[in-house]
């Protein structure tokens, strides 16, 4: 495996590539959007349109063991947004074919 | 804003084919093992096992065929993923260099 | 003034040995010393990683790994790390 091959110099390039398309995004604080992406900048600040924000809810109960929290998942839809950079973990691009 | 502390550039895309040794600094480290299969930890404690494309100053990676590892089980794949350095502990070989 | 040793040159001198990692969190790591830059990033190889967590102390075997430096406290040459004091 080569990094040429996938015509990828270096990371902001998969960003790049995914401008306009739906991209997937994990944030700190358990929260993950799915968005139609606009604009990025150095930062990782995105600009997301008809986004999903799915947050979970991790209820840990005291003295449970643990795998024995519950996970409520809450979801919300939004029109258009703004993602300030330094809460981005991950940004997963449609898959390239 | 960013208080991650970046390693030293990557190798250059139209670099002559790198020295065989794996051993010494960063940057022989990330020569080595750009195209090579990486768990990449993040402070969090969640990895990411894929084959690395490329990464930066910064230690933004992008990552090929990945797997998302939460507490030893497979929580999700993506085709790229872009992974936002300040959230990186360690980039470890998967495969022997 | 008096000759000083540079922190930093107290690292180098330990390129070829194992060192003993403490994070800033409850992580530790322990590994022979192939180099390191001026962030302290640190390339380690024949890696134990060892978490402390509520539920006893994980450990976890890696080949060659590069450590951010961005979370490292402390660094304690020539140990082989918590199961040797």
């Amino acid at each position: 495996m080569d990094a040429s091959s996938s015509g990828i110099q270096e990371p902001f390039d998969l960003i790049r590539l995914s401008l306009s398309e739906r991209v997937f995004v994990k944030l700190r604080g358990d929260r993950e959007l799915t968005g139609v992406l606009h604009a990025y900048d150095g930062h990782m600040n995105l600009i997301l349109s008809d986004v999903e924000e799915t947050i979970m809810i991790v209820d840990q109960v005291e003295g449970a063991p643990e795998g024995h929290a519950t996970v409520n998942v809450a979801k919300r839809k939004m029109e258009m947004l703004f993602v300030r950079g330094d809460g981005v973990i991950l940004v997963s691009p449609p898959s390239r074919t | 804003m960013d208080d991650s502390t970046p390693p030293p550039p990557p190798p250059a895309a139209a670099e002559p084919p790198p020295p065989p040794t794996t051993s010494g600094s960063p940057t022989d480290f990330l020569k080595g093992v750009v195209g090579k299969r990486v768990v990449v930890r993040l402070t969090s404690g969640v990895d990411y096992r894929g084959i690395l494309s490329c990464l930066d100053g910064y230690m933004n990676i992008a990552l090929e065929q990945t797997e998302e590892h939460v507490n030893g089980r497979v929580t999700n794949r993506y085709g790229d993923a872009f992974i936002r350095g300040n959230n990186v502990l360690y980039i470890s070989a998967a495969e022997p260099l | 003034m008096a000759s000083q040793i540079l922190p930093l040159e107290l690292i180098d001198r330990c390129i070829g040995s194992r060192i003993w990692v403490i994070m800033k969190n409850d992580r530790e790591f322990t590994g022979t010393l192939l180099g390191f830059d001026d962030f302290v990033n640190m390339v380690l190889e024949d890696v134990t990683e060892y978490e402390t967590t509520a539920q006893g102390r994980k450990k976890t075997t890696l080949n060659q790994t590069l450590l951010n430096g961005n979370n490292i406290c402390m660094l304690i040459p020539g140990s082989s790390g918590p199961e040797d004091v």
